[in-house]
């Protein structure tokens, strides 16, 4: 299996970087302990290396540790994570010689809610699950179904333009192509703007009635690593911690704000709302908002200067008096 | 000899309208993808066919994730204090399942040791629990390490095992024989009912696969306290966010704050969470700054405090930690990997 | 949505120190009238603004937000209004996206000398903010 090799080479890779001291720490996935979960192994052992794994279920964006891990890291990152890296470069949080980045061209990732909701069951009902080029293959109870993959992918990954790695320094793979169904992946944010105004605003409060200000969404993102988030100030006090809808829907509107420009939609966000809010309905939205405005994408040059931070002469005005 | 009653699935929905009379009945649902015990519609009986623990933990009935104390005004005379209205409704929770019922005495602990809390008591003295056996159990559940069985519970006042077409039914408590006792289309089980209910029950307790020792773990846990290196390495994936303390059916952290508008304001309470960094933040320091003391600090509080002052390990193997963690980070794993000092 | 008899729009204005501030001082010099339903914050800047002050400022009841700063290449930061331009662009065209009306987040440029353009631009804000009505959006329905 393709997979397989490519699991081969990074382990290898990522073995040599440790033994021969290029970096204090490699940062990557290795198995869960629940079926179909993949989890960060973060590690100065070269033993701990073999434990590496590349497979469909990758999901985490690993550039999350980079504002905390101190010294050299050898990290593994998909075409998502590395825009994240790059962006994390352009606000200075890390420096390109301190990471040795080993680049995977990604397939697309699979969605376990969406293979959940399909079969009606859950994840550890089921027994296995391959990606075989565009089809899926599930086996449950003994018996084998196929799913084209465009049904199972995450939507993110749908609509992702940038599959193979912006920034490497090796890149375990052959360069990939993006999966490219890019209506499906803005379905939802279709449908809301079809909606009127007083009925989106209906939309987002009740969503945000089910937020129970866990902070999984921001502790998850990469672009968030304020040491102090707008929403830990006392002093003036913006927003309480009460789980209020109101104060739930100005956390995560400020919070997308915030990033605008270095939010590179890698979906990790949704994916971990415990309460199953569209937050990517948000996201995509405003990294569509500052390609039409700015024509930025995130993370895609790092010697680019980050998107709020800089300015032309002329730019759009149309709706200042 | 006890004699243990029955019920065909398709009566529930008439027996729960019975039961409306007098309780709001709760029923494990899934709304908007969550799975949560929510307010009974008062038609669709579908959950039953739904056979696993709900997303948000019992603990969301009886301990919001926000509760309002009171709402204060500013007068010439000084502060005038409301005190919200009580809600008068018993709440009858149909289909909580015996780990979520232990985790509820558990809380007990807190809300009415030394302090009796006026905010979760009323509801939680005025409420009935029907138990539900599990029949399917998350591959992330362990709670026959803590002495819970999955088909059994004292914690109940009525406990339901799912046999398929019907529900065997024990009255645990007074309250439980009286509810049954008025209900229609109950009938007396028969010995093979009670035969295949004990093969249910025990087929459920084999599903739980994943274990912990819990075997002297307190003491593994002081003689590990130090070992900075190891919590470290077992919290380096750790991101902080509040998850596995928010889902956690036996975490009561909460904090309490002011909502205030010129003269007027409403006091509320509101879930915390030991991982957030700003949790133990003071003026001068900040004793649990890194997140190893943090992580250190969650397992300690379940699995080495709580038996030390209270003789129970504040942990009902509910999984949903494990489920929910973001980064996989597995509660399981760390305690199985104690390092142990001979 | 019924209107309080007599209700009056409340708008937070954002004036910039060195200019748009200095420019509603000469509007009160020179008599200019303009609505009294502004309440002003001056900021040094208007690049001072974060889009976190608009959005609290909606959450606290306020009816419409104005941020008013020096003409681009004016202003006395050199680049504030630049950074302001693009930040008001995306937020505006974010919460929009959410569901608030477009009329309730306004920006103008309004240099020293031109009393009478603030007194313009305040006079029409006032009157698009009563068309549409008191903001709701953040009342609880319940």
């Amino acid at each position: 299996m393709e997979n397989k090799k490519i699991e081969q080479k990074l382990r290898q890779e990522a073995k040599t970087l440790l033994q021969q001291r290029r970096v204090d720490y490699i940062i990557g996935y290795e198995m869960g302990s629940l079926k179909f979960t993949t989890t960060p192994l973060i590690t100065k052992s070269e033993n701990d290396t073999d434990r590496l794994v590349v497979n469909p279920f990758i999901v985490n964006n690993l550039s999350v540790y980079l504002t905390e891990v101190k010294g050299k890291v050898g990290i593994v990152v998909k075409g998502c994570d590395s825009r994240s890296i790059v962006s994390l470069i352009q606000d200075n949080k890390i420096a390109r010689e301190a990471l040795v980045i080993m680049g995977i061209p990604c397939p697309g990732l699979i969605d376990l809610k969406k293979v959940e909701l399909l079969l009606g069951k859950d994840r550890d009902e089921l027994d296995n699950i391959t990606r075989d080029g565009d089809k899926v293959v599930i086996m449950v109870d003994g018996k084998e179904s196929n799913f084209p993959a465009t049904e199972v992918l995450f939507d993110n990954c749908l609509v992702c333009e940038f599959p193979t790695p912006q920034e490497y320094d090796v890149l375990l793979g052959e360069p990939t192509f993006p999966v490219g169904d890019i209506t499906a992946g803005q379905a939802k944010i279709r449908q809301l703007k079809e909606m009127a105004p007083q009925q989106r605003w209906e939309f987002w409060k009740n969503e945000f009635s089910r937020c129970i200000r866990c902070y999984a969404c921001r502790n998850v993102c990469p672009a968030c690593f304020c040491q102090k988030c707008f929403v830990e100030e006392s002093e003036p006090q913006w927003v309480l911690p009460t789980p209020k809808w109101q104060d739930n829907l100005l956390f995560q509107a400020i919070r997308n704000i915030h990033v605008a420009g270095r939010c590179t939609d890698c979906g990790e966000c949704e994916r971990v709302c415990p309460m199953n809010i569209s937050l990517r309905s948000l996201t995509r939205e405003m990294y569509e908002i500052v390609g039409e405005l700015f024509q930025y994408k995130a993370g895609m040059d790092k010697n680019a200067l980050p998107l709020l931070t800089a300015y032309e002469s002329t730019e759009v005005e149309d709706f200042i008096r | 000899m006890i004699n243990n009653k029955k019920i065909n699935k398709r009566d529930i929905g008439n027996l729960l309208n019975e039961w409306s009379q007098e309780f709001t009945v709760f029923v494990p649902l899934r709304e908007s993808g969550v799975a949560m015990l929510s307010k009974w519609d008062g038609k669709d009986t579908g959950f039953m066919d739904w056979h696993r623990n709900t997303v948000q933990p019992i603990k969301a009935n009886f301990f919001p994730p926000m509760e309002e104390m009171f709402s204060f005004q500013k007068g010439k005379e000084g502060y005038h204090i409301e005190l919200p209205s009580s809600d008068e409704h018993k709440q009858l929770i149909f289909g909580i399942r015996p780990c979520d019922a232990r985790a509820l005495i558990i809380l007990d602990m807190t809300f009415k040791d030394l302090y009796e809390d006026p905010y979760y008591l009323p509801k939680r003295n005025n409420m009935v629990l029907i138990g539900l056996g599990c029949t399917n159990p998350y591959d992330s559940c362990f709670c026959t390490s803590l002495g819970i069985n999955p088909g059994e519970s004292a914690d109940v006042d009525l406990m339901l095992t799912d046999m398929g077409d019907q529900f065997l039914i024990e009255e645990i408590t007074e309250v439980g024989k009286e509810l049954i006792a008025k209900a229609s289309r109950v009938e007396e089980a028969t010995e093979a009912d009670e035969a295949e209910a004990r093969e249910v029950k025990e087929a459920s307790y084999n599903k739980v696969t994943r274990k912990i020792d819990t075997e002297g773990i307190k003491e593994k846990l002081l003689s590990c306290f130090e070992d900075q290196d190891f919590w470290e390495k077992v919290s380096t994936k750790c991101i902080s966010c509040g998850i596995c303390t928010f889902l956690c059916p036996t975490c009561y952290c909460f904090d309490i704050n002011d909502e205030l508008v010129r003269r007027q304001g409403t006091r509320f309470r509101s879930w915390d969470s030991c991982a957030f960094p700003v949790y133990t933040k003071m003026p001068m320091e900040n004793p649990r700054l890194e997140k190893w003391r943090r992580v250190r600090q969650k397992v300690c509080h379940k699995f080495e405090f709580y038996p030390m002052n209270f003789d129970i390990i504040a942990c009902v193997g509910c999984g949903r930690c494990i489920r929910q963690c973001l980064v996989n980070w597995d509660i399981t794993q760390t305690l199985n990997s104690l390092p142990t000092r001979v | 949505m019924e209107q309080e008899v007599g209700w009056e729009p409340k708008l937070l204005g954002f004036l910039c120190r060195w200019c748009s501030y200095a420019g509603a001082d000469l509007a009160g010099i020179s008599r200019k009238k303009y609505p009294a339903n502004i309440k002003i914050i001056k900021v040094p800047c208007s690049g001072r603004v974060d889009p976190l002050f608009i959005i609290k400022a909606l959450r606290l009841g306020f009816d419409g937000v104005l941020v008013s700063g020096c003409y681009p290449g004016d202003c006395h930061y050199q680049t504030g209004n630049y950074c302001a331009r693009r930040r008001m662009a995306i937020t505006k065209k974010f919460l929009e996206y959410m569901g608030i009306e477009s009329q309730r987040i306004q920006a103008s440029w309004v240099s020293a000398s031109e009393g009478g353009k603030l007194a313009e631009v305040v006079t029409e804000v006032t009157k698009e903010l009563r068309e549409i009505g008191p903001n709701q959006l953040f009342a609880d329905g319940k």
